[in-house]
């Protein structure tokens, strides 16, 4: 079982942004089956106010807002970013929940075909905390396969009695020990812990998807697919 | 349903202000796909088997109420990337399509040359005018008459146009029926542009992906609303699941002022979207489809064991007026476990007998571990909403694929706004766009 713990050492940034412009978002060249960088899906999951859209916005453009109040995310939901592992470039596409648990619930759709789904809670909430094996079994029901890593976020806080201590996280991994992937302390306020984060989690899938060759080459997403017959337009076309 | 969904979508995305209601516990209405199996059972009043094997692990199953398929030139795939909701989304090609031919066999349709040629879906003479009239097709240009050979697409009827190029009246209904996707023979008299558009999109859409002209999403059509759905959230619109009873409330004027829940909590609005089931007495029947959704457990015989297919019935084959489809779908495409096939057989009920209408299709299917056969009403809106500004789309017909429920879409959205789906004037979101709309809430 490993455990990472929380590195405070500031380090050179191995993770490169994608290009972002508007319509790349939509077109993100990344996802394209063609590219042959391996791109691994991992989902955020976790309660309301946990801090996934922080984690996403360290992701796609590492800022930090400063909200007085809690608010829920609208924007981009989605983003892919490069990681190099020890010369290898893989790709993470983080997913937010874009806020749809606020008022209804996140459809299955959202689980499908996660490599990873990467569990939220707040280090100075143990509710936030007690929860997440409900979290678990979602994960396993929908998205069957994926790789599940724990993230205590907000490590920046101040000790206080509702803080989740060592004690808790032990028990816990205890309790799920063949579920967690990997264990992560990280800040988003202060940037702590982030990008190794995602560069461990590309580790790890990476190696596992190395075991289990399952990278499926026959999927086909309108607009971002490559064309079987281009460069043949000229070509008569029949089909009888 | 999915109409409601797309247009959620769109109208989000064009900077409308969205809440979105549903009765269900779940997205997409009529257009979700039915998960685990014991819910298909308990939805079409039928008790689960007992014993945990029967049909493999009931959660690998997601059974679509109403299957469909997307043409992967068509209108749903445009309107997908346009609104940015292909990236929620995962498609594989489907297999084959196949027609039906009167005397009792399948041919597939061939997707290349070489099929062309080793098909005996007609006779070699018949093929070289066939072929004639493909390339006609595919050279046509609306807007260059020079290219017409004589042709004039807004008069000229379909049938003229299969006397120029003397194609016999099999090869007739396999153009009609298979590539064009007419439900009957209505279009024969009407002028002959519009066929030779649907010939395009069937060619068009086959060369993009090769197999056949047709795309499925992995895990079933319910993945398609739950998308909009999200698209919907991120754009800041509010969905609301699992609200039975919703009153529609009106102004003295008849225009409508809002929707109260069973708690009498009032959601205003200027517009109300909706599909019929919610305004039953602003909608008026315009006939019924009769569906079977069939469990097998092998592929459908001579189909080379295709984990995914089309058959067509064209209807003059079987001496009907509206053609019989057949839907195949497995796991391939994750909606059941490995070694079972869903078989949907779908017609625009004629008779009494809805079910025995179908006998031609389930014929087709071999043996049949389980049916479920429903009789549905076809609903269209008696109100265009001008005056209500309560804005109903149509009920799913019976065609397998989505070209229709599009042009719903899209004519719905222009009674609404008053002007066509314009993709450019899409609120792209950047990242500071992201945050400015975080502020301004």
């Amino acid at each position: 079982m490993p455990r990472f713990k929380l590195k405070l050492k500031k380090r050179p940034k191995t993770a490169k942004l994608e290009n972002q412009d508007s319509g790349e978002v939509l077109m993100a060249p990344s996802l394209r089956m063609a590219s042959g960088v391996p791109n691994y899906k991992v989902i955020l999951c976790g309660e309301y106010g946990v801090g996934k859209s922080s984690i996403f916005r360290r992701f796609l453009n590492n800022t930090f807002v400063v909200a007085d109040t809690k608010k829920t995310t609208i924007g981009l939901d989605q983003c892919t970013r490069s990681v190099d592992i020890g010369g290898t470039e893989v790709k993470l596409t983080l997913w937010d929940t874009g806020g749809m648990e606020r008022m209804s619930f996140i459809g299955s759709s959202y689980y499908r075909g996660a490599h990873a789904a990467l569990l939220c809670y707040n280090s100075n909430n143990k509710e936030t905390f007690t929860i997440l094996s409900q979290y678990i079994l979602d994960i396993v029901m929908n998205a069957e396969g994926a790789k599940i890593f724990l993230c205590g976020n907000m490590a920046d806080g101040s000790e206080d009695k509702e803080k989740v201590d060592d004690g808790d996280l032990e028990s816990f991994m205890t309790e799920c020990e063949d579920v967690l992937s990997g264990v992560y302390s990280v800040s988003c306020k202060d940037n702590l812990g982030l990008d190794e984060m995602f560069e461990d989690m590309a580790k790890v899938l990476h190696t596992d998807s190395l075991n289990r060759m399952t990278i499926r080459r026959d999927l086909i997403r309108p607009g971002e697919t490559p064309e079987l017959n281009e460069g043949s337009t000229g070509k008569k076309r029949s089909c009888c | 349903m999915s109409q409601e969904c797309i247009l959620s979508g769109m109208l989000s995305v064009t900077g409308k202000k969205v809440l979105h209601m549903d009765r269900n516990p779940y997205y997409g209405g009529e257009s979700a796909s039915l998960t685990p199996l014991d819910l298909v059972f308990k939805h079409f009043g039928k008790e689960p088997p007992k014993g945990d094997d029967v049909y493999g692990r009931g959660r690998d199953w997601n059974v679509d109420i109403i299957p469909k398929f997307l043409m992967a030139n068509g209108q749903l795939v445009q309107l997908l990337i346009s609104t940015g909701v292909t990236r929620y989304l995962e498609f594989k090609s489907v297999e084959g399509s196949y027609v039906y031919k009167r005397d009792g066999k399948i041919h597939k349709v061939p997707a290349d040359e070489k099929e062309a040629l080793a098909s005996s879906l007609m006779g070699m003479f018949e093929k070289r005018r066939f072929r004639k009239f493909l390339q006609f097709v595919q050279e046509f240009d609306e807007n260059d008459p020079a290219k017409w050979q004589g042709v004039d697409p807004n008069a000229m009827p379909a049938y003229k146009l299969y006397e120029k190029f003397s194609l016999d009246e099999n090869t007739q209904d396999v153009t009609g029926h298979a590539l064009a996707l007419y439900l009957n023979d209505k279009y024969m008299n009407n002028p002959c542009k519009e066929l030779i558009s649907r010939c395009k999109l069937y060619s068009d859409s086959l060369s993009r992906y090769g197999k056949s002209p047709y795309l499925y999403p992995l895990y079933g059509l319910g993945e398609l609303p739950q998308g909009f759905a999200r698209q919907v959230a991120i754009y800041g619109g509010t969905y609301m699941l699992d609200k039975p009873n919703l009153k529609i409330r009106y102004d003295e004027q008849g225009k409508v002022v809002g929707v109260e829940d069973d708690k009498g909590d009032m959601a205003r609005c200027d517009v109300l979207v909706c599909d019929p089931t919610y305004v039953p007495e602003k909608c008026k029947s315009i006939g019924k489809v009769v569906r079977a959704i069939c469990i097998l457990d092998h592929p459908i015989p001579n189909t080379k064991d295709a984990p995914s297919v089309q058959i067509i019935i064209p209807q003059n084959q079987v001496n009907r007026k509206d053609d019989i489809y057949v839907c195949v779908v497995s796991n391939t495409h994750q909606v059941c476990p490995k070694g079972f096939y869903l078989a949907i057989v779908s017609t625009t009920v004629e008779t009494s007998s809805p079910e025995q209408e179908l006998k031609p299709g389930l014929d087709l299917l071999g043996p049949i571990l389980e049916k479920f056969v429903s009789v549905s009403d076809l609903y269209e809106p008696d109100d265009d909403g001008k005056e209500s500004r309560v804005f109903i789309t149509k009920s799913y017909d019976a065609t397998t694929h989505f070209e229709t429920t599009c042009i719903d879409v899209l004519q719905t959205y222009r009674r609404i706004t008053g002007e066509n789906f314009d993709p450019s004037k899409i609120q792209r979101q950047s990242e500071d766009g992201c945050q400015q709309e975080q502020q301004e809430q």
